[in-house]
């Protein structure tokens, strides 16, 4: 496995978030969070990146162990998170923001080489390169904060609800750049959602939280098509 | 009038420069730093020891004062903010912390230097008149040197990467750590660049006003105008700040010899902030 957390337990103050969570990814693989708000899914990726501490679990990334480390250690192994509430830097402009997101990277020539790969892949920032990014839309604000990820040229990226708070043609638009960083660029992918229909089509796995445990784990494509675990886990709205 | 005018501009750069260092602080690590016109005095007394003392060349000396301030600035954030913010639940611990700092240094400058206003040998002599404008030489340099480190301040912070991560991390520290600054190394630069501003702005001034232990409270309290009306936290609004309360300083020099000056400002001020109580340019870097 390229990642893997085990056993993970995270807590605020005395209320426990995660109890005992599990999760893998093999190295190409889209996986999907999948959970009802409160469920612990942002909390999976913040442990993930350092930002809260674990109470206990181990989490390998690459065969070695991670949790030890810092969150600017572990961006610099290749994981980089697009987080929850699209946290563009509102004061700077489009080309800023994803110039922040090579931070770490020194080799001039494959930054434009990422940035031209970036603009590629959502024509809409190139239009917007010079704007000040907190005057965009909340879908272009989200399409700035995935290409911000790339721009790292991640080996793990993790998306926090990319379809949260966005319109229904960005969603699309989202989706199949997702599906295209995955098999072009072969990043491996965490996705976090509740936009659980538009998750499970196009990832590989699955795993569904329900307050602070795993209940349910396999294919994407199977859980999909499972008629109980809609009712039961989804709310009904798969497809 | 013209002679207002020239005074206006003459105080009003060199605030702006004294503000851009409070700025910083206050939106990289929401400090409102009280110490910081004693960190402009201690610049101006490095300068008074290197330059009035050792008789170097001035420029040593400012050299001597913006390096001696940035390493107080890395000190005060190693030693003291970051110990205390790590710890504390409040905001006011670290308002009680500068206030601290800004009496430990009053009290280290009265010891090494005592309570006498020193002045040292002006840098560039002479008068330029134009058209009934007198120009001093000495004032023309200060204003050149603001206006230089101002802008080389602005530009530092735009176009370079050390710049835009302070940038990221006033805006949203946890996602600038997402992209990699290690915001506590970052912390440390912003400390040391904004007491060096403020040590600078000290060192240039000495050669024309002096300096003495006792005035960093009433630089500081004058920054906090600065900064409020001009907006805490954005570069933009030191710079207007600073420049209002010069111009304003200096109309109030020329109407009210007496001393009203200060009275009507906050009084003004009072007026301003309620009607808009950001500041003109809002909150933001
Ligand atoms: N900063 C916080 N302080 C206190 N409780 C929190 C905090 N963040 C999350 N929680 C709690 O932890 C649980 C899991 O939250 P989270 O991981 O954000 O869920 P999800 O991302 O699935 O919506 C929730 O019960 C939430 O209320
Ligand atoms: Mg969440």
């Amino acid at each position: 496995m390229y990642l893997e957390a085990r056993d993970l337990h995270v807590a605020y103050d005395c209320v426990m978030a995660l109890r005992g969570v599990s999760v893998a990814l093999d190295r190409g693989e889209i996986v999907t969070l999948i959970g009802a708000n409160g469920a612990g899914k942002t909390s999976i990726l913040r442990a993930i990146t350092a930002l809260k501490p674990l109470e206990s679990g181990s989490i390998l990334f690459d065969g070695e162990p991670i949790d030890r480390l810092s969150t600017v250690e572990i961006v610099a192994r290749g994981i980089v998170m697009a987080p929850e509430g699209r946290h563009v830097f509102p004061l700077m402009t489009v080309k800023d923001n994803l110039m922040m997101g090579a931070f770490l990277r020194k080799d001039r020539a494959g930054i434009a080489e990422s940035l031209d790969m970036v603009l590629a892949l959502f024509p809409r920032l190139r239009e917007r390169i010079a704007q000040t990014a907190g005057t965009m839309s909340g879908g272009e604000q989200q399409m700035l904060v995935i290409g911000r990820g790339l721009m790292a040229k991640p080996r793990l990226l993790l998306l926090d609800e990319p379809s949260l708070g966005v319109a229904p043609i960005f969603v699309q638009e989202i989706a199949r750049a997702i599906v295209d960083i995955n098999r072009e660029e072969k990043v491996s992918i965490i996705l976090v959602e509740q936009n659980s229909r538009m998750a499970l089509k196009i990832s590989h796995r699955a795993y569904v939280l329900v307050t602070g445990k795993i209940v349910l784990e396999g294919n994407s494509s199977a859980i999909r098509r499972d008629e109980r675990v809609r009712h039961a886990y989804l709310g009904g709205n798969v497809e | 009038m013209g002679q207002v005018l020239f005074n206006g501009i003459y105080t009003g750069v060199q605030y702006s420069l004294i503000a851009l260092g409070l700025t910083l602080i206050f939106s990289l690590m929401n400090v409102l730093n009280f110490a910081h016109g004693q960190l402009y005095v201690l610049g101006g007394f490095v300068t008074y020891y290197v330059y009035g003392g050792m008789k170097l060349p001035f420029f040593v000396a400012l050299l001597a004062s913006a390096l001696t301030l940035a390493a107080v600035g890395c000190l005060f954030q190693i030693f003291l903010f970051r110990r205390v913010m790590r710890r504390s639940v409040r905001e006011e611990s670290s308002m009680l912390l500068s206030a601290g700092t800004a009496m430990m240094i009053e009290s280290l400058v009265l010891i090494f230097f005592g309570e006498k206003h020193r002045g040292v040998p002006a840098v560039v002599s002479g008068v330029y008149e134009l058209g009934g404008v007198f120009i001093p030489r000495g004032r023309l340099l200060v204003i050149g040197l603001s206006f230089l480190f101002i802008v080389a301040f602005i530009l530092f912070m735009r176009y370079t990467k050390p710049g835009r991560a302070l940038r990221a991390m006033a805006q949203d520290p946890e996602t600038a750590s997402l992209m990699g600054v290690n915001t506590a190394r970052y912390a440390i630069l912003g400390w040391a660049l904004a007491a060096m501003l403020a040590g600078m702005a000290g060192a240039i001034l000495v050669p024309i006003s002096g300096v003495n232990s006792g005035l960093g409270n009433w630089i500081s309290i004058k920054t906090f105008i600065m900064i409020m009306t001009g907006g805490a936290g954005a570069i933009s609004g030191a710079i207007a700040g600073g420049l209002a309360l010069g111009m304003v300083e200096s109309l109030g020099y020329h109407f009210f010899p007496g001393g009203e000056t200060y009275l009507i400002i906050f009084i003004g001020l009072i007026a301003f902030l309620a009607v808009r109580p950001n500041g003109l340019m809002g909150k933001a870097v």
